[in-house]
């Protein structure tokens, strides 16, 4: 294996290095606002006593009140810079992540994709990589500014009054240890009630999926019943277990409160001189005021972070499954060499390939492939035909063996030819991105297209597949062929393109390819065809992943 | 913003229009939420009351600490506010408790609800729309819909309402001291609050409305580039396609970023405006200490509570700002109801019953083909028919019509003189039966897969069909017998034992009308001839459609009165 083996938290550290700048100018802003914070609340207990103890009036006030007025206008400032730069960040690493795994697509090959839903893969590129958002947006900045912020708090409280700094240290190494016991028992919890939601999910989508057959039974009404009892018995069983998730909030919503309670108390009768050990005789309205609101800010971003600490966890599930795809090997396209000759297309030497998961199914083969020939290869399925196809097309390299492949632009036609989600033209555009109009109507009549073009109520532009139109079999077969035309690929592969055709469209098609092929050009086809046979230069029977020469003309 | 008033309008009565139906549903659960409302309440008091009674009790300690040294005569009771410190640290975290739980649980209940109603809608479907909603994977999309409106109740309609309900309470308890004042800040409050719920809907209402429609675009795009891979590569056109996926990522982040700013700005103007009205709190206070028109604790008091207010408005700028959503989830939802339901009025005769089509025409409305194009036949009541035609001829179209799960285009289905669209779901179901080409099987065990042909089938009658159908000794190996479960769709089946299941299912019914879309189609030629006998016995004095590819019904073929052919939707003789 060439690649490094990745893991979900190693590839989220990748991520996170790439914007390293944006995250932590934003984890400094954070703790900047912080600071703010901290003079607004000291300003404001300053204050309070000139105020009240020493019965100043708000005028002789007003240079401490334009300070903390400018603290609270730079305290916005940070927040919003804070939010938008994580912001950033976290958009420049999705976009950067969605491009890794689109190029891993890309680098796995159309043969590998074959085997996956593609569905589940776009999932995995959009819906996934969107998931790693409240990660950097959030969590990444808040983890750094809960090391720094409460740090800096405690050193103010300190010099006001070291008791409450050692109460508040004290306390602050109890919160995570109390949040971890609970959040143990949470954590698993958490993850059956994921499991529970998503079996709900499935319950829910299976009987709607179903819903043609429930119909049909007659069984709509139990079945809507059904739904709203499983709903409800998922609830009374996921209330059970929350009553002990809730837990872990409420944990740190009493330290919060109670630092709050016992600090007031202290100063209130430290302030009445009850309490004459330590630093409380010295207490004033100033500093005690001021730790009393020290104390909630001090937990404050702790609060914060464990309102993100989801963002965690959907994050490192999501990363978990992208890196399974990452973890995938790629075809190694370096590995391809141009043929010695000039007329050769493709030389095989030797070739075999195999899957680990089911042995050998190709080869050892050889084979050379001379410009304009047309060369038909027949023999049951699973004998390796698509296999070598896929060879010559590049989208596979041989386990052992040599493989030459001059590249030059080729067409490519299976027994489904793929249909993007747009218009006609946009379905052409995918074979020559810069044919005019006039090109593909030529291209669309030529295949035999133009009673259809006639029918479609906005001609080039109508929608076609799954948002629009639907095409038959057989016209998207021959919308296939009209990208051949369009495109003039000098070099044609097909892999037994009319099998899922009736006859009568299978013998236009054949004939249509047979008469391109005709004119300087090369073809390869998999196809069990007599006509496409019989016309070919060359006839190669597949058994079992060896070819045989059928027939050889010159 | 070119049409400032009509936007804002419209965003109102598009947001009203289809988030009505469902806060319909919350609205039915009124005490819940109601009282949910109270408990988040009396956890923010909670905590602005701590705060306030602290500083009270500070600065009321500190100026008679004062007065003490000073040797004047003061007195303090220290217990009450005390005992109202500890008591509110408790309420807050019991009630933060709680309320998380009980909300939670209006939550769930509330999910029930939707997930309820949203299938009472999609049962009224017909085929066409069922259809067209399988190939899309919109099915994806539906429970993370009705997750969305679940979050309406706690992030779009609680919060608003609770902040609401505390800055009225703020303004009146003030008020006990400083009338005028409280008026004003009242008046700032509840124009930040106004600003934070409407303002922020109408800045991003757009933004997010468009969110999701942007991710489904990129989805699809990805799609097509995985599927057309091959070509893309063929073709060298690989870089002209991932041009198109870049640009459409490129545009969807863009209206994130947008989106994310409207918040960021949303959430810093919370602390501005609460630090600049606490500001001026100070200034006018200040002034009121200074001519004893109130006393130094009760300014601090206020003075805190007004310090702890913002975090009231924390979850208003991200909750509105993603209205648009959440009105984009309701809209999809809304969009899913039948759009016409028919009077279900007739019923179908006792005896045997035939069936009539005369010139049917079927258009699906994403083609440009009919998929039946006037299509005539009869069939006497007890008849058999054979009916073969390529997948896409027609037959599945042909067999939706027969039971009554779509309504011709033009021309006339009967059966038993009936139309079977107007017939209702339980009675129609049990005269008419169909095996359909792909086999529907829950994620439930085998017996209820059986049971969904006749609930009240003894287990004695659910072995009988089984050992027709040759599953019951495979069914007897199986360590869990009729309770193994089949899996979603089937999967832990293999196709011809699904394939069997169903007609097992089938068997375990009395309908008067069968049709049969290629029966054996996964059964291996030996098992066909066992299970033909025992179908064929089953079948005798039904009327039958048998639908096949090639023509292979195995041995069924002795009693069949007809062979029609359908192509390209056409219907024609044959023999």
């Amino acid at each position: 294996m060439i690649e490094q083996s990745l893991t979900a938290r190693s590839w989220l550290k990748t991520l996170a290095t790439l914007e390293r700048r944006r995250l932590h100018l934003a984890a400094f802003l954070g703790v900047l606002a912080g600071v703010q914070t901290v003079i607004i609340v000291v300003g404001l207990a300053w204050l309070v006593e000139q105020l009240t103890v020493h019965q100043q009036s708000p005028s002789q006030l007003v240079g401490v009140l334009v300070l903390l007025a400018l603290c609270v206008l730079g305290r916005g400032i940070c927040q919003w810079a804070q939010e938008t730069i994580s912001l950033e960040a976290s958009l420049c690493i999705r976009q950067h992540a969605r491009r890794q795994m689109l190029d891993k697509y890309w680098s796995l090959g159309p043969v590998w994709l074959a085997y996956q839903q593609s569905g589940a893969l776009a999932t995995q590129a959009v819906e996934n990589i969107e998931a790693l958002d409240g990660f950097f947006a959030r969590f990444y900045t808040q983890l750094r500014i809960v090391a720094m912020l409460p740090l800096l708090i405690l050193l103010v409280v300190v010099k006001l009054d070291y008791l409450v700094a050692v109460f508040l240290l004290l306390s602050a190494p109890i919160i995570p240890l109390f949040m971890a016991l609970v959040g143990m028992g949470a954590e698993r919890i958490n993850r059956d009630q994921f499991a529970a939601v998503a079996r709900l999910s499935a319950h829910f989508l299976d009987r709607v999926r179903g819903m043609s057959t429930l119909q049909l039974f007659g069984r709509t009404a139990s079945a809507h019943k059904d739904v709203w009892w499983a709903t409800d018995d998922y609830r009374r069983l996921s209330m059970r277990t929350l009553r002990l998730a809730f837990l872990s909030s409420a944990v740190l919503e009493f330290f919060a409160s109670v630092a709050i309670a016992v600090v007031a108390m202290y100063v209130g009768f430290g302030l009445l001189g009850y309490i004459e050990y330590g630093p409380a005789p010295s207490l004033t309205l100033f500093s005690g005021l001021a730790v009393l609101l020290l104390a909630p800010e001090f937990f404050q971003p702790l609060r914060t972070l464990s309102q993100h600490y989801h963002d965690r966890a959907t994050a490192l599930g999501a990363a978990e499954s992208l890196v399974t795809v990452l973890n995938e090997s790629s075809i190694q396209r370096s590995l391809l060499n141009e043929p010695d000759a000039a007329d050769d297309i493709a030389v095989l030497k030797n070739v075999s390939v195999e899957y680990a998961s089911r042995g050998r199914v190709l080869g050892p083969i050889d084979l050379t492939v001379k410009k304009g020939s047309v060369i038909a290869i027949s023999g049951p399925s699973g004998s390796g035909k698509s296999t070598l196809l896929a060879l010559l097309a590049g989208f596979l390299t041989p386990s052992q063996g040599s493989l030459q492949l001059a590249q030059p632009r080729y067409a490519w036609l299976d027994q489904q030819p793929s249909l993007l989600h747009g218009s006609l033209a946009d379905n052409l555009r995918l074979a020559n991105p810069d044919a005019d109009r006039s090109a593909m109507l030529v291209a669309l009549r030529q295949a035999g297209l133009k009673a259809l073009l006639d029918k479609l109520p906005h001609g080039l532009d109508t929608l076609i597949g799954e948002r629009g139109i639907g095409l038959s079999g057989g016209q998207a077969q021959r919308l296939a062929l009209a990208r051949i035309y369009l495109s003039d690929a000098s070099l044609i592969l097909l892999d037994e393109p009319t099998a899922s055709l009736d006859t009568e469209t299978e013998e236009v098609v054949i004939q249509a390819l047979l008469v391109w092929a005709a004119q300087g050009r090369t073809m390869v086809m998999a196809t069990h065809h007599p006509a496409a046979i019989k016309a070919a230069q060359r006839h190669l029977e597949m058994r079992n992943g060896h070819l045989e020469e059928m027939s050889y003309e010159t | 913003m070119k049409h400032d008033t009509s936007s804002s309008v419209s965003m109102l009565s598009q947001a009203r229009r289809a988030l009505l139906p469902w806060v319909t549903l919350i609205v039915k659960r009124r005490q819940q939420f109601m009282l949910g409302a109270l408990l988040i309440w009396l956890t923010l008091a909670a905590g602005l009351a701590l705060l306030g009674l602290s500083g009270w009790f500070i600065t009321a300690c500190a100026l008679t600490g004062i007065a003490f040294l000073l040797g004047m005569p003061a007195r303090l009771d220290v217990y009450v506010p005390g005992g109202g410190i500890r008591f509110f640290a408790l309420l807050r975290t019991v009630a933060r408790y709680v309320e998380r739980l009980y909300n939670h649980n209006t939550v769930l209940r509330l999910l029930a609800d939707l997930r309820y109603r949203v299938f009472g809608q999609l049962m009224q479907l017909d085929e066409a729309a069922l259809r067209r909603q399988r190939v899309s994977d919109w099915l994806g999309r539906l429970t993370a819909d009705i997750d969305a409106l679940d979050n309406l109740y706690l992030r779009l309609l609680m919060p608003p309402l609770v902040s609401l309900l505390i800055i009225v309470g703020v303004s009146l308890f003030m008020a006990i001291w400083l009338p005028g004042v409280a008026l004003w800040v009242g008046g700032v409050l509840l124009l930040l609050w106004l600003g934070l719920t409407y303002g922020m809907a109408r800045l991003s209402f757009a933004h997010s409305h468009r969110q999701v429609a942007d991710q489904e675009g990129l989805r699809r795009l990805v799609v097509d580039q995985l599927q057309a891979s091959a070509e893309l590569i063929a073709y060298r056109t690989a870089a002209w396609h991932r041009n198109q996926v870049e640009a459409h990522e490129d545009a969807a982040l863009d209206n994130q970023r947008r989106l994310g700013r409207s918040v960021a700005v949303g959430n810093s103007i919370i602390g501005v405006i609460t630090g600049l009205l606490l500001l001026g709190m100070v200034w006018v206070g200040g002034m009121m200490v200074a001519s004893d028109v109130i006393a130094g604790p009760i300014l601090v008091m206020l003075l805190l509570v007004l310090l702890g207010i913002n975090e009231v408005f924390v979850p208003l700028p991200g909750a509105f700002a993603r209205l648009g959503g959440s009105v984009a989830a309701a809209e999809r939802l809304n969009a899913l109801g039948p759009d016409r339901v028919l009077n279900k009025d007739q019923s179908l005769p006792a005896h045997g019953l035939g069936l009539t089509l005369d010139h049917v025409t079927y258009r699906y409305s994403a083609s440009v083909e009919p998929a039946l194009d006037s299509v005539s036949f009869k069939l006497a009541a007890g008849e058999q028919a054979l009916i073969t035609g390529r997948s896409g001829a027609g037959k599945s179209t042909l067999a939706a019509l027969l039971t009554g799960r779509l309504a011709p285009f033009s021309g006339d289905v009967r059966v038993g003189g009936c139309l079977p669209v107007r017939v209702p779901e339980c009675q129609r179901s049990q005269r008419i039966a169909l095996l359909t080409q792909q086999v529907d099987l829950f994620d439930a065990s085998l017996e209820d897969n059986l049971r969904l042909g006749n609930p009240d089938a003894s287990d004695d009658a659910l072995w009988d069909v089984l050992e027709s159908m040759a599953l019951d000794e495979w069914v007897k190996s199986l360590p869990r017998q009729l309770q193994t479960p089949v899996g979603e769709r089937g999967q832990q089946l293999s196709g011809g034992q699904a394939r069997r299941v169903a007609l097992a299912r089938l068997l375990l019914m009395n309908p008067s009308v069968v049709i049969l879309d290629e029966p054996f189609a996964a059964i291996d030629y030996d098992t066909a001839e066992k299970v033909a006998n025992a179908l064929a016995k089953w079948l005798a004095g039904r009327t039958v459609i048998f639908f096949a590819h090639h023509g292979f019904i195995g041995g069924l073929t002795q009693q069949i009165k007809h062979h029609w052919h359908l192509s390209a939707g056409e219907l024609s003789q044959r023999k």
